[in-house]
Parts: C-alpha cells; structure tokens; sequence
C-alpha cells in the first residue's frame, strides 16, 4: 500500500533522512525503531507532505504522493496521529473527533465511525464536551488516535503514541491500538520508543539510526537483537 | 450623588453601550485575523474606511435608498458592506498577504516584520486611493433615525431620563445580531471549526486534510468583512472621509488586547469596554482628551494585563 | 579614523549634493532638497533603534514631534534660538527615548510594535488639546541668523547636509563599534546574544535613547526649515511612516539605506505631487505604499541589501568587510593571554569546576528537572543524555542563566552562580552553542565570533586577536573572511563554537553541536572537542548522536523523567538496565535477560 524509496529528507541543507526504504502492504502492521533524532518523525512528517523530500520516491496506492499537496494526502486515505498528541486544545473533544472526520471518506462514515470510536475509547463518550487542552496525557491520546480513525483512514500512521505517558497509560493506549486492529485489519504503520512491545506485535520492523534503515526483519530475528541495542545507546 | 450625576451617568453608559456594540464588532474582524493568522493587519481601519463607503454608495448610487427609504435603507446598505469587503479582503491575502504568512512563511519573530510593513504598505495605499476615488469632504449616510431617541424612563420617580439615539441604538442592536450570528458560524459550522483547528494547531490541521492557507484566506476575507459590516454600522451615525481607518486603529488594537490576543469572540467585550470608556470619559475629560484616554487604557493593558480578558497564550502548540 | 575613511563616498556623494543645491534657484526645488536630506536623518535615526536591532517602532514621530515642538514653543516663550534648541531637543528626544524604552522594551513583539505606535498618537491628541494646533515660528528681522532665519534657502539645505553627516559619522562609528555589533546580535537571536555576554537590555537602552536624541535633533530642524508646527504634521502616523519606508526602501540596518531611500522616494513623490497633485491628490502616499509592498515581497532588506548582494555574487573581492583590519593570525592552539581573567582559578585539583546540586524545575505541574546533581571536574568532558522529555535541555537552560531553577544550587569553582542572567555567567566562564544557530548572514565570520569576544576585553582591537584566535582553534582561518550566509552546515557549527570560545570560557555548554553532520565531519569535530578539553576547557554536551557522543565523553549522567538515573563511564552506563529500560522500555530488558 505504501512504498517509499530512497528517500532522503530533512530541512535547510542537512538531509536528516538518507536512503530511507520501507514498505507497507495492505493490512499489515509495521513498526519503526530507532533513538532520537534517527528521522522518525521526519519521516512521518514526509509521508505527510510537511516537508518535501530531497530525493526519493513515496507512493500510496501506486499514487506519486509528489503530485499531491500536503492537505490532500489524508484524504487519499493517510491518517497520521502525531508525536506529541497534537489536539486542538480550545476545540472540545468531539470537535476534534469531527475534524478528523473532516476528509471526503470520513464525511460519509461518520456515523458509524463515530460508534465505533466510542465503543473502542469509551473515556471520550464521557468527556465528549470537555475541551481537548484541559485533558490529561493519556485521554488526550485518545483523542488523536480517535480523530486520526475518524478520517476512515486506510493506512493509520502513529508517532511515537507512548512519549510523555506513564507505562501502564502507555500500556493501555496500545492494547487499545491492538484491539482496533484485530477488529478492523487497519493498515498500521507505527513509531515507537519502547521497542519489545513495537515489535512483538508488527508483521515486519525497521530499526532505524542516524536517518538510515540499519536492521529490519520480522520480530524474532530483531528481538533481543544486540544491534537494536547499538543503534539506540552507541556501543 | 446628584440625580443630574446620576442621569449623566446613566445616559453615558447607554451611549457607551450602543457605540461599544459596533466597536465589539469592529474588534471582532481584526481579532479574527489575528487569532487564526497571526497576522497583524495595519490596515484594518482602511479597510474598515472601504466599508464605510461601500455603504454609502449602495445607499446614495446603487438605489438601496431608493427602494427600502432612508429608515431601513442604511443598515440594509451597511450589511451589504461586508460581502464586498469580504471578496476584497479574500482578493487582497491571495495576492499579498498570504506571501509573507502562513505555512509557507515564518511567522514568528522576524517574519512579524514583514507582515507589519506589508499591511502598512496596503494602508498606505488604500488612504491615498480613497482620497483620489472619494474625495476629502465629509459623507455619512443620513437617516431621520439619527436625529430622534427613545426614551427610557422617567425613572426613580420622574428625576432621571435617558434618552437612547435610535439610530444608534438599532446600530447596536444589528452589531449584537452579527455577533451572534458569527459566533455560530464559528462555534457550529464546520468551516469554523476548520478556522479555529488551523488557529490551534496548523501542522495537526493539515494532517486532517485542512488546507491551512485557504483557512487563513478565508479567516482574513471574514475579518475584513466584519470589521466593514461596523464600519457601515459607523457610517449612519458619524461623518467620514478616507482617513478616518487612522483613528479607529487604535480603538481596535486596544480592544483586542483587551478582550485577550487569541480569543475570537472575546474582543467584543473589549471593544464594549472601549466604547464605555470612550462615552464615560466625556463626563471628565474634554473631547478632545477621549482619545488618550483610550491610548492611556490601551498601553496600561499592555503592561499590566497584556493577557486580556479571556485571552491565550499567544504562542501556538 | 577607519570610520571616516570608509565613508569617502558619502562625503563625495555631500560635495556633488552641495554643489548641485548652489546651482538650484527655484524655491520650490530648494525646500526638497533640503526636505530629502532631512527624511535621511530622521530614517537614520529610525535605523538605529529598528534597523539594528529588529525592534519595529513604528512611533518614531513621538521624538520627532517633541523635538519640533521644543523648537517652537521654546522660540515663542522664551525667545531662545534654534542654535540652543536644537541641541535642546536633541537631550529631550534622549530622554524620551529612556523613558518610554524603560518599560516598552518589557513587551515582546507585537505588543512592542502596538505600545509604539500608541505613543506618538496620545501626544498628538495631548498637543491638540493644549491648543498647539497651529504654531508658527515668529519672524526675527533684527538678527535672523542668530535664530537660524535665512532668505537663502540653499543655506537650509547646507545646515541640513552638515547635520545629516554629523548623524551619518555617528552611526558609521556605532555600526563599526561593538555598540553595533552587539544590536545586529541581538537582532538576529537575542538568547544567543544574551548567552555569549551581551548585556541586551542595556543595549537596547542606548540604541532607543541615541535614535530618540537623533530624531528629536531632525524634527527641531524640520520646524525651524518649516516655519509651522500642527501636531498632525509632527506627530502623525505618516511621519513615522515616512522614516520607515525610505529605511526599508534603501536598506535596513545600513547607513546608506535612508539616504539612498530618502534620495530616491523623497523627489520622486515630490514631484508627482507637483505634476498630478491636482489632478490626483495624495498620489505621493500611493506611490510610497506601492513602493513598501512591491519592497516587501521581492527585497525586504531594502535595496542597497540587494544591490550588494548582486555585486558580491559577481565581483566579491570588491565587497570590503570590516574584517580586513584584523591584525595577523597567531598560530593556531596558542591561547591569547589577551583579555580580563573570568573568575579567579583557585581550583586545586580535586575541586569540581562545576558542581550541581539539588537542582530542580517544575513547569506549573510538570516536574522538568527533579533534584539533579552531578559535578565535572576541570578538562573533563561530561555527557547528558537521556530519552526524549527526560529535561535535559531545561538543565541546559538551568545551567546557562535562562531559566531559575526552583530549587537548587550551581556552583562554579566553588562560587555560587546559581541565579545569575546569562550574559553575567558569560563573564564568569560560561559558553554555550545552541541547536538552531542563527548567523549574521551577511557579516563575514570573524564579525560573527567577535561579538562572543566583547565580554572578555573593553578594547575592540583586542576583543578581534580574541576572535581572530578562536577562529584559528577551531580551523576556520581560511574562511574568517566569507560571508556567514555561503556557509555549510559544518562550517555554521564550527563559527559557533568560536564564537563561543572567544569569550575565553572555562566551561563550554554544547548543545548538539553534531547534529546535521555526517561521519567524516562529526568525527572532526569530536576531534576538536577533545583538543579543546585537552587545552583545559571544561566541556558539558548534551547530543543525541550516541555513537559519537560514547567516542567522545569521559562520562555520563542519564536523565530519565527530570531526574538522575544513573551516572558512570560510557561502557557501564550503555549496559546498565535501567538505562536500556528508559531507552528501550521495560520489555526489552526482560527479553534481553530472560
């Protein structure tokens, strides 16, 4: 569904991503690893179209993505829940949910999206009128990945969903994540720090250092891999 | 207190209420732009001068007081202000504004510079071409309204009459209704949530599929509508010519500091405070002291209370 | 005087200008020239407050109106001449300028900007109020020149010449001096100005008092060449206007901007005012508005920026620099023992140059940095890391004078620096490079590194053999003389570092100095990051390149959630499972293990 290639990306003259190959194919679960500052949100933020990319080719649906702005792209059917959370904090909850739903495919699924939303993330039935910035970590989480599915996405990228959340938060926010996936088979492509838990679950992961892929494999070639170690700590 | 204080008192606080509606109204549009955008728009009041005259040319020219008369006729034309100004304004961010904000330009810190200078730039140019196109003498659009007034009263037992000016105060009234009226569109509609996402968080909006530029185009075309809606309001109670945008700049920028950089719909209780305090200082100040006292106003908000009334961190996510 | 020198065109420029002035007889011509000449200096003195440093006033008209009042009224009340105001009204356009840049300069942007503009139009409505709104200068017919009344207008337009290269010399000699340099500085990233010595406020200060004086001296001019003040006319928004837009129009930041704006708008409006006034009133404010937008989007620096810019592409050995007058470059790696000492060294070897104890901030309930302590001793290099969150750039902050901490000690050789600003801790030893760099693009490197030099020498010869060493420290001599704006993103990091090292630091703060190099570059500067620790400099990195930073540091402290995980040697510290938790999560240890 996604095939990215070569892909070199970053701002001003420093390419913070080089080379970058990775592949997604429909309904499969794929986890990228890798320290700080290794190009993950980079690259999520060039799948995007935040940034343009340098060199390289990104396609979706054997669609060029260099063809579509940045404001189209979601609703190709790319829905990208960012590092950070990134809610609008003056819109309440269920505004944020609607302008997830804000693409053409959203539009017309609403109603049942919205059900199964709330099934999957109750916690925002019950604060559906409270605003998004006066929420805690956690439930704001909740609400990005809420909005990012209200989108109908195809492919649903998480960036780093666990930062800044206490583990069991943490831990729950991602058997959610599971849960949605056993229900739906969504695409999902997902960064994350804690990389036993990223892996255990994915079809297929990249580890990636200093903008470059230096590992991928599936999760038992990669577990207790000694060199995902190397990547993240230097020795 | 004298029952004379008391009237005065009274009577100024009416009036500040009736001129503080518009000026709520006029705060709003600029409060808008700067909300969603960021952009400090220099040019508000010339825009706002723009609507003054749109109005009086649909009142005097384009026949509205032919066919609606002179009591309904210049609110309807004042109304009509807005839509004109709203593809003007659309017109003016496509080609200008938009160059030197929005997501392809740094808006933040040095890039403030640039929008500073350019929407002086246009200020400039809408002074002088209103000057060329419009002349310098005095217009307002006349209405019999304007020279009569309701009574309120007597009260306190036959002491105490306030008069209202019934031009002014249907002014008023039209400014709340608008208000209103804007305050749904950007509370309910999904355009307005669009708005309001692109103001909080223009990266997380793009990643909804919100074209952000187009947002902020449109948030723009939408300020310098509304702020020409007041202007019109303006334009059946006070005399004008093409410099009069100047001496509104002020009051604007007051009010939203006031009501809180960031809030939308706050301003208008900042532009309301403006206009009670405008009409309150008479009772001290000779008329030609009013003025300062809003400047005085104005500088200590900004130094003692720069968040406003319901004001935000200015700085986004 | 390099100042004057430099200035030969100008003065050449003021001959040809006076000659041309002799040879004009129609009054009408007369009054402009003189009327070009004094937009020059009134958008000079706009220059030195905005142009230099970034902060846009666009309420320059309050010195100017005070100065043309102070003239009038000063004429009309106590019969005083222009000869005795002017100078007058150039101490009160000072005073002005203190005391409204006490509080404003308070405000962050745009309420700067708003708080500016409220100035000059309160005082217009003050001086309306006053009854002031038509003053005319009176007539002397006994001794007009004793109170600057001449028949000859030419002699106008000489007095304004001789006043605005009075102005020109002075703000050739700020922008040459350190006073300059540290407001372009300040203009380009006031943190980082303020992080490598420069006292900002203080600066500021003088920029809005000296710009103040100037404008006052222009607008007493102006009423005396006017012979009639109205408040609208001194004080209104077109005036402040005016200044900016002949600046923006030939240059920011420049002395030649407002004369090359104020040369070309000033006649070019006069004259179709002249020519289609009638037909078209107000075409002069079309016309500058025009200018400003078309100025805006294609050349926001002003033409002159542009002009330059154009020549240094084709011919750059034409472009001079001031960096030419550096005295020649030591070998590289001695150290200059040039300069004021930082603090007095007393450490014996043993007691930690820098000891952190108890140091915590929170962030209305977010705890960012909790009770850390940690202590580097003199020469060593110590890493910070820690997953993404864990504050380390908050300790930075805490470290550099940015931030107060909440709770907590810093001491530096045993003295307690805990709640000094930052360009005070720059004077006690402390440098810092930070991530996003932001360099005079275009001022040449050496003009970059010597604004970290100011702190360390009074004398500004000394303070360039400061920079001119730094620069041969970190190997940049050949390139001390380019523009800052052609360089890569190593070279960028390397200026910085210099810049930094030109203060003559005792401790170095780093903050991801690597960050945007590739293999070969990063391992360079590792290399001299070591020579500099070798060299005695204490070095604090925080970087997130763990490959080079294992390579690089004798130890580490980890941060996790604000607070101190562990600290050690890079090898126990990279193995160590609580470290591989925070990085990795708790999952991966237990796989690791089990």
């Amino acid at each position: 569904m996604l095939k990215v290639e070569k892909l070199s990306a970053g701002y001003s003259d420093l390419p913070v991503i080089s080379d970058v190959s990775i592949m997604v194919k429909e309904a499969q679960f794929v986890s990228i690893v890798g320290p700080n500052g290794a190009g993950k949100t980079t690259l999520f933020k060039t799948i995007s179209g935040i940034l343009t990319p340098k060199s390289g080719r990104m396609q979706f649906e054997n669609v060029d993505l260099a063809a579509v702005p940045a404001a189209r792209r979601p609703h190709l059917g790319i829905a990208h829940v960012p590092e950070g959370r990134q809610v609008f904090p003056s819109l309440t909850v269920m505004e944020n949910l609607e302008m997830g739903a804000f693409t053409e495919a959203g539009r017309r699924n609403w109603k049942q999206n919205l059900e199964r939303i709330l099934t999957w993330l109750p916690v925002l039935a019950d604060r559906r009128t409270q605003l998004a910035g006066t929420l805690s970590g956690g439930e704001q989480q909740m609400v990005a990945v809420g909005r990012g599915l209200a989108s109908s996405p195809k492919l649903l990228m998480l960036d780093e969903p666990s930062m800044g959340l206490a583990p069991t938060i943490a831990d729950f926010i991602f058997e959610k994540l599971l849960e949605i996936r056993r229900d739906t088979r969504l695409t999902i492509l997902l960064v994350e720090q804690r990389v036993a838990e990223a892996l255990e679950s994915a079809d297929h992961g990249y580890v990636l250092e200093a903008g470059r892929v230096v590992l991928e494999g599936n999760n038992e070639s990669l577990r207790a891999n000694d060199r995902v170690r190397r990547a993240y700590l230097g020795m | 207190m004298s029952a004379q204080m008391m009237e005065n008192f009274l009577q100024a606080m009416a009036a500040g209420l009736a001129v503080g509606a518009i000026y709520g109204l006029m705060c709003v549009g600029l409060a808008l732009i700067f909300g969603v955008m960021r952009v400090i728009n220099f040019a508000q009041g010339d825009f706002m001068m723009l609507g003054m005259y749109a109005a009086y040319y649909f009142f005097a020219a384009f026949g509205v007081q032919v066919v609606l008369g002179s009591t309904v006729g210049p609110y309807v034309s004042a109304v009509l202000a807005g839509p004109v100004l709203f593809c003007v304004g659309y017109v003016v961010h496509k080609a200008l504004i938009g160059r030197v904000s929005g997501t392809r330009a740094q808006v933040e810190g040095e890039g403030h510079f640039a929008q500073l200078i350019l929407t002086l730039g246009i200020s400039l140019i809408i002074q002088s071409a209103g000057l060329i196109a419009f002349g310098s003498i005095l217009v307002s659009v006349r209405t019999p309204l304007s020279s009569s007034a309701w009574e309120i009263g007597p009260l306190w037992g036959d002491l105490i009459s306030i008069f209202v000016n019934k031009s002014r105060g249907i002014a008023g009234v039209i400014s709340v209704v608008s208000i209103v009226a804007l305050a749904m569109l950007i509370g309910r509609s999904r355009i307005g949530k669009s708005l309001r996402a692109a103001a909080d968080n223009p990266e997380a909006a793009t990643y909804m599929g919100i074209d952000v530029d187009q947002a902020h185009r449109i948030a723009f075309a939408l300020g310098v509508g509304v702020t020409a809606i007041a202007g019109g309001l303006l334009a059946t109670n006070y005399p004008f010519h093409p410099f009069v945008g100047l001496e509104y700049v002020i009051i604007m920028y007051a009010g939203v500091v006031l009501g809180g950089l960031g809030s939308i719909i706050g301003p208008f209780w900042g532009g309301m405070t403006i206009g009670l305090v405008q009409q309150l200082s008479t009772l001290v100040l000779p008329t030609q002291l009013q003025n300062t006292a809003i400047f005085v106003v104005f500088l200590l908000i900004v130094f003692l209370m720069p968040q406003g009334f319901f004001g935000r961190s200015v700085e986004r996510t | 005087m390099p100042a004057l020198r430099s200035l030969a065109p100008f003065f050449i420029f003021a001959g040809v200008y006076a000659v041309v002035a002799f040879a004009v007889t129609n009054s009408y011509y007369q009054l402009m020239m003189t009327l070009v000449l004094v937009w020059a200096s009134f958008g000079l003195s706009w220059n030195v407050l905005s142009g230099y440093t970034g902060l846009v006033s666009f309420g320059h008209a309050a010195f100017f109106g005070i100065g043309a009042y102070t003239t009038a009224l000063g004429q009309i009340h106590f019969d005083l001449s222009p000869w005795v105001l002017i100078p007058a009204a150039t101490v009160l356009g000072a005073i002005a300028g203190l005391l409204i840049g006490f509080p404003t300069f308070r405000l962050r942007g745009v309420y700067f900007a708003l708080a500016m503009l409220a100035y000059p139009l309160a005082l217009l409505y003050v001086f309306e109020w006053l009854g002031y709104q038509e003053v005319t200068l009176p007539m002397k017919r006994e001794a007009p020149a004793a109170y600057m009344q001449f028949s000859d207008h030419r002699i106008y337009t000489l007095l304004a010449l001789t006043m605005l290269a009075v102005i020109v010399v002075i703000t050739r000699m700020v922008e040459q001096s350190r006073f300059g340099m540290a407001l372009l500085a300040i203009k380009q990233n006031e943190a980082a100005a303020e992080a490598a010595g420069i006292n900002t406020l203080k600066w500021k200060l003088c920029a809005i008092t000296l710009s103040g004086a100037i404008a006052g001296a222009v607008g007493a001019f102006y009423a005396v060449v006017l012979l009639v003040v109205t408040p609208v006319s001194v004080f209104g928004m077109l005036v402040s206007a005016q200044a900016l837009t002949v600046t923006l129009f030939g240059g920011v930041g420049t002395v030649w901007g407002p004369v090359i704006g104020s040369a070309i708008l000033i006649p070019a409006a006069e004259i179709l005012h002249a020519e289609l006034g009638h037909i078209v009133p107000g075409i002069q404010n079309v016309i500058f508005g025009v200018a400003i937008v078309i100025l805006i989007l294609v050349a926001p620096e002003g033409m002159f920026w542009k002009a330059r810019d154009f020549v240094y592409r084709r011919w750059p050995h034409l472009v001079a620099t001031a960096a030419q007058t550096i005295p020649a470059m030591p070998a590289p790696c001695t150290r200059s023992s040039a300069g004021k000492p930082s603090l007095e060294t007393t450490a014996v070897s043993g007691v930690p140059l820098l000891s952190v104890r108890g140091l915590s901030k929170s962030f209305g309930g977010l705890k960012a940095v909790q009770n850390v302590g940690f202590e580097v001793s003199k020469g060593a290099i110590l890493g910070i890391i820690g997953p993404n969150g864990a504050g380390k750039t908050t300790a930075f902050n805490l470290l550099n004078g940015f931030l107060r901490p909440d709770a907590g000690q810093i001491l530096l050789d045993g003295r307690d620096v805990t709640r000094r600003k930052p360009y005070q801790l720059c004077a006690a030893g402390v440098g810092r490079t930070f991530q996003i760099m932001r360099p005079f693009a275009r001022m040449s490197v050496a003009d970059n590194v010597v604004i970290g030099a100011y702190v360390r020498s009074d004398a500004d010869w000394e303070a360039r053999r400061l920079a001119a060493d730094a620069i041969a420290r970190v190997g940049l001599t050949e390139y001390a003389h380019r523009l800052a704006g052609e360089l890569t993103t190593r070279e960028l990091r390397l200026m910085e570092l210099a810049r930094a090292l030109a203060g003559q630091p005792r401790i170095l703060l780093l903050d991801e100095t690597l960050a945007g190099l590739g293999h070969t570059e990063a391992e360079e500067m590792i290399g001299i990051i070591r020579r500099l620790a070798q060299d005695g400099i204490t070095i604090v990195i925080i970087e997130h390149t763990m490959q080079a930073m294992v390579r690089l540091v004798d130890r580490f402290v980890v941060l996790d959630h604000g607070a101190v995980l562990v600290e050690g040697s890079p090898e126990s510290v990279t193995r160590d499972p609580r470290v591989i938790e925070a990085y990795l999560g708790k999952k991966w240890t237990a796989y690791a293990q089990g």
